[in-house]
């Protein structure tokens, strides 16, 4: 009896889940009257806007992925080494974006960094394409953080470290040649969610007012039938494939220093 | 040694806080001189270990290296071999790259690098083993690629912390042959940490015995077995039973234990007629069978203890415990508990112990 309510709870969930996304589907194949195709897929496509902010997002995902990873790794590798009693407030501020809407993020961004203020970012497009950057390295911090510190986790830091420094490394040589290498997946799991993010994201690039794909879904969906659901079964079909990444990528990963036994 | 120390360390103490955890030690190692640290959990071993690498700073007292003060050196700017009790191997790089990675480091070419990987190689007697990651190696393989991976770039000193501990008994034993003829072989001045006394023993010039950060003995493997200097060096190192005595007579060496006098000790010049002592004896010095010269204590057979070659009983005389170890006899059956015995010793044989 009490597997049969598993059973149910369980069914009740998928479809909760997966009766919207067959509902989006199936009406984004229907377009031409009477049968399914793919008109709404091609029309998007082929749409050069759609091409623009696309390219403009992974862009901008690729380079707060980059950015993400030369904060993320040295700073989550430094506070295992060096300040290991630190780490509770480290994970604190890193989880502050999880509790503070973006909107309020990018409004502090944008009195900060205004026309008139030290730092005029939002002066030129560069400065701006920069600030948005900063606010999705932001947005994605507690994600990517998690992951690097787990990663760090399975190895031996502080001994790695001091074997490394004896055979007369430097710091460079030990996060690019050791730390970086045992890391990669836990980078790679941190990246794809960050790439997912930076998709998906509307607030700060609407208030920034710069081409990224979310304002443009959001734009599609306001004046569309079709297209908008079309464009989300894409937007869906990009999620999932970086989760398959972070899966394919995990199992492919180096395995842990365990001795075999003797 | 009658020439200048190779490594000489000098009156280095360390303190973490409030608490000081190695307090004005002296060592001077020889060139190519293989020297053990001995001593109980937490005196001190890995901490003057470490500050020979750089990864601590001595609170006060130097280092140097053939004449060079490297008190304040950076470690990777040492040149300092280290071996860790966890292996720690680089998991991401194989066996060739993990034992190249210190002369990869220093700019050393590619051909260089691999012929020198590949000599290493034939020193640990892994020659096959190049192309594998460190998980696919056994405990034992994985610390071999860490001593060569250590000797790679031609330290100056090698440093090994309880480098065997890690490992099964028989390997242990193995390795340790294996590392000692290597050290030998190369001619490398080595300090080894253990608190394996059989380890430091077996395989050392020289050991150092510390308690609670202070050096209690440098000396022999006999030295150190044979004249313990402290009483805790004779209770840390090996079995020993330790019997109260009252001396009866300084001048004679004469002490009584229980209502037995015992003359012709090795009595210390400083013990005075009526001093309390300690008569200290090794469970090999004992015997059952009378030689010229011995003294003689009866005591009674608590157990009998049969390891094979050897038998080791247990005794008791008054309050005081005694161990004694025989070998074993085929054509004689072992005295059963109970049984009362005489014990015999020369007397240079025991250690009057004052502390
Ligand atoms: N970084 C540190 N901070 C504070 N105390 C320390 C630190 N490193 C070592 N200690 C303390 O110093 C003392 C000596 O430690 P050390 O590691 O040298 O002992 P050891 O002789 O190597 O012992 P073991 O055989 O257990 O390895 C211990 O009491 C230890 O708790
Ligand atoms: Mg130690």
């Amino acid at each position: 009896m009490k597997r049969f309510w598993a059973w149910a709870a369980i069914a009740f969930g998928m479809l909760y889940f997966i009766l919207p996304l067959v509902g989006m589907t199936e009406f984004s194949l229907r377009m031409r009257r009477g049968v399914y195709s793919f008109d709404a897929y091609a029309k998007v496509l082929a749409d050069p806007r759609f091409q623009e902010t696309f390219s403009y997002s992974v862009m901008m995902a690729v380079f707060t992925i980059i950015f993400g990873v030369l904060l993320v790794v040295p700073t989550a590798y430094w506070v295992r080494l060096k300040l290991p009693r630190a780490r509770p407030y480290v994970e604190f501020v890193t989880l502050l974006p999880l509790v503070i809407p973006a909107i309020v993020v990018v409004f502090g961004y944008i009195r900060l960094y205004n026309t008139s203020s030290w730092l005029p970012l939002t002066g030129s497009t560069l400065g701006t394409n920069i600030l948005l950057m900063l606010g999705y390295a932001t947005l994605s911090l507690p994600y990517m953080y998690r992951a690097v510190d787990t990663g760090l986790r399975t190895i031996d830091v502080t001994t790695l470290t001091e074997a490394a420094q004896s055979l007369g490394a430097g710091w460079a040589t030990i996060l690019g040649r050791l730390i970086l290498p045992n890391v990669l997946v836990a980078v790679l799991s941190g990246a794809f969610v960050t790439l997912a993010i930076v998709m998906g994201e509307f607030t700060m690039a609407a208030l920034l007012n710069r081409p990224a794909f979310g304002p443009y879904m959001q734009l599609l969906g306001a004046n569309r039938a079709y297209e908008p659901a079309a464009l989300a079964v894409i937007a869906f079909g990009i999620t999932w494939a970086c989760m398959g990444l972070i899966q394919l990528v995990a199992r492919l990963a180096p395995k842990p220093a365990t001795p075999v036994k003797d | 040694m009658t020439e200048a120390p190779y490594l000489s360390i000098k009156g280095i103490s360390k303190s973490f806080g409030a608490l000081q955890v190695v307090r004005d030690a002296d060592i001077a190692v020889g060139r190519g001189e293989f020297v053990s640290f001995l001593g109980p959990s937490g005196c001190g071993k890995t901490t003057i270990l470490r500050m020979v690498a750089g990864f601590e700073t001595p609170s006060t007292g130097s280092i140097s290296i053939d004449g060079r003060d490297i008190t304040y050196l950076k470690p990777s700017q040492r040149n300092i071999g280290m071996v860790f009790q966890s292996y720690a191997l680089f998991p991401n790089l194989t066996v060739a790259d993990n034992i190249g990675f210190g002369l990869r480091v220093a700019g050393v070419n590619r051909a260089e690098i691999a012929s020198r990987v590949e000599e290493m190689l034939a020193l640990i007697k892994l020659p096959q083993l190049a192309e594998r990651f460190p998980w696919q190696l056994s405990g034992g393989q994985q610390q071999r690629v860490a001593l060569a991976r250590a000797l790679a770039p031609r330290p100056t000193v090698l440093l090994l912390d309880e480098p065997l501990s890690a490992l099964d008994a028989k390997i242990r034993v193995s390795l340790r042959e294996e590392i000692r003829a290597i050290q030998q072989d190369l001619g490398i001045t080595t300090i080894f940490v253990t608190h394996d006394q059989e380890e430091a023993l077996s395989m050392s010039d020289r050991v150092m015995v510390m308690n609670q950060g202070r050096i209690e003995q440098i000396g022999t493997p006999a030295e150190i077995y044979n004249h313990p200097s402290t009483s805790f060096v004779a209770g840390f190192v090996g079995t020993l039973s330790q019997l109260d005595a009252t001396v009866t007579d300084a001048a004679q060496g004469a002490a009584s234990v229980g209502s037995e006098t015992i003359a012709g000790l090795p009595l210390p010049a400083s013990v005075r007629t009526g001093d309390r002592i300690r008569l200290a004896l090794r469970p090999e010095s004992l015997r059952r069978d009378r030689r010229e010269g011995d003294r003689t204590l009866s005591a009674r057979i608590d157990s009998v203890n049969f390891l094979g070659a050897v038998i080791r009983i247990k005794l008791h005389i008054g309050d005081e415990q005694l161990s004694l170890d025989t070998f074993n006899d085929p054509t004689r059956t072992p005295p059963a508990p109970g049984d009362t015995i005489e014990v015999h010793f020369a007397p240079e044989t025991v250690l009057a112990l004052t502390d």
